[in-house]
């Protein structure tokens, strides 16, 4: 693999390059950094800025990454009005998804645009970190104007149980009663596919995902594929359900066979073990 | 997190309550949205919205606990990345930013310019100047919240593989912060 290979390019610049030697790290010490899990006391040197950065990212959220519910709660409301009413009720349409999509991309474009720089100043970052991460944004800066936004006020966000409200902010007429999606396996309304088919389009289709090993898959296959699950974006979602018997691990079925010889996995620094967080 | 209340959120929000989903959302939407600003940033808006609609949608078919469901969760997320990579591939014509730096917010704001904090985006950005694999490694890891197990098998690489990734990307971080602190130095 391409990144095993240069982590020797790393390893002979490290023989040179004192610099390089100075911010050697272990595995440990680099899975700690991650986990936000060192006092400031143990950050090895060289690595307090990108301490101060990575939890810089995982700061509290703010209103504005917030915002975006109101329209996701109507597509919830849609989805489990029959489970809620159990019967076999049709499902309400949904609002085409381009244009739910773009509806809150407006307001979160538009939220994170003013708000950004100004409302998230979460923690002390020191100079350095700040006079690169101002380079990067003057950088980025004069692509900014046209995308300034008119954009809907987060706070008064319509309430989302009178879907007419949402309007107001561009457009998913919430669920209308026009449907004739059928909840849960189709979500488009586009023919579902016979279950024993479906689990081998999605089988085909996960392999196809490994980039290494995959067979590509028929391209008539992944369209009636891409065609049931309502898109090709929703393909995992619609193939998650296709392997019952070990829930616990179901996630983990979203890796192609193929993806998982992990013998000859990492070079030198951590063989294998240690991972953080649960 | 939400912890060990976490499977009845779950179900709740399955059978549409709208406060368990709130809990979902407000553990999720940040880092999910974050995630984007690094790995697809023209589009971490809308990418954030399909990837919830997609959830919303399998809610029902998925079992199992809160790791497994983050990374389920951020299993979809990257194939919203991997399928806007390939629509944006198929219209040539279309000014697909490759950068990753458009979309953040303005820089010349001098109440932002007078603050002694960096925003969170900002941050991202920074993280954002690594190498693709590199940046998605650090972020599902360190926003995403994920082990390195569970990152390796969103991003369909080896462990190894992910370890290497992350390693080289703090290692990177701490070069292009540390080069900054010298020219500062001279200056």
């Amino acid at each position: 693999m391409d990144a095993d290979d240069a982590s020797f390019a790393d390893m002979r610049r490290s023989l040179t390059d004192p610099d390089a030697d100075r911010l050697a790290l272990d595995e440990e010490t680099v899975e700690r950094l991650l986990s936000g899990d060192l006092p400031s006391s143990q950050v090895p040197p060289g690595y307090a800025q990108v301490a101060a950065l990575l939890a810089t990212t995982t700061a509290e959220p703010t209103p504005e990454e917030l915002a975006g519910r109101p329209e996701v709660l109507a597509e919830l409301r849609a989805v489990t009005r029959p489970r809620r009413a159990g019967t076999h009720a049709r499902r309400a349409a949904r609002p085409t998804k381009r244009r739910w999509a773009g509806l809150a991309a407006v307001a979160l474009v538009g939220a994170l645009l003013t708000g950004g720089v100004a409302v998230a100043a979460t923690g002390n970052l020191p100079a350095p970190v700040r006079d690169v991460a101002r380079s990067i944004l003057g950088a980025a800066g004069g692509d900014l104007g046209s995308a300034t936004p008119t954009r809907p006020d987060p706070q008064a966000a319509p309430d989302a149980s009178s879907p007419a409200s949402a309007g107001t902010v561009a457009g998913p007429k919430g669920p209308l009663p026009t449907g004739s999606t059928v909840p849960g396996s189709s979500p488009k309304g586009a023919g579902p596919v016979a279950e024993p088919n479906r689990e081998r389009l999605c089988k085909a289709y996960l392999a196809s995902q490994d980039k290494d090993h995959g067979k590509k898959m028929d391209a008539a296959a992944f369209e009636r594929l891409a065609e049931a699950a309502g898109g090709e974006s929703r393909i995992p979602a619609y193939c998650n359900g296709t392997q019952p018997g070990h829930p616990e691990s179901r996630d983990e079925k979203q890796q192609p066979p193929g993806g998982q010889e992990q013998g000859q996995g990492g070079p030198s620094p951590g063989n294998g073990g240690g991972q953080g967080q649960g | 997190m939400i912890g060990p209340e976490f499977s009845a959120v779950l179900k709740a929000a399955t059978y549409g309550d709208e406060e368990a989903f709130g809990r979902l959302w407000r553990d999720l939407q940040p880092r999910l949205l974050r995630y984007f600003i690094v790995a697809a940033p023209a589009a971490a808006e809308d990418l954030a919205s399909e990837t919830w609609l997609a959830v919303v949608r399998g809610l029902d078919r998925f079992r199992g606990n809160e790791p497994a469901f983050r990374a389920w969760f951020f299993t979809i997320a990257r194939h919203e990345v991997l399928d806007w990579r390939r629509r944006a591939a198929r219209r040539p014509t279309e000014d697909v930013p490759v950068t990753g730096l458009t979309g953040l917010a303005a820089p010349d704001d001098p109440a932002a310019a007078a603050m002694e904090g960096l925003s969170t985006r900002a941050a991202l950005a920074v993280v954002a100047t690594l190498p693709a694999d590199q940046a998605e490694a650090v972020v599902l890891r360190v926003v995403a919240g994920l082990d390195v197990d569970r990152v390796a098998a969103i991003m369909d690489k080896r462990p190894g593989t992910v370890r290497v990734l992350t390693h080289r990307g703090l290692r990177r971080l701490a070069e292009r912060l540390g080069a900054n602190v010298r020219i500062r130095g001279m200056v």
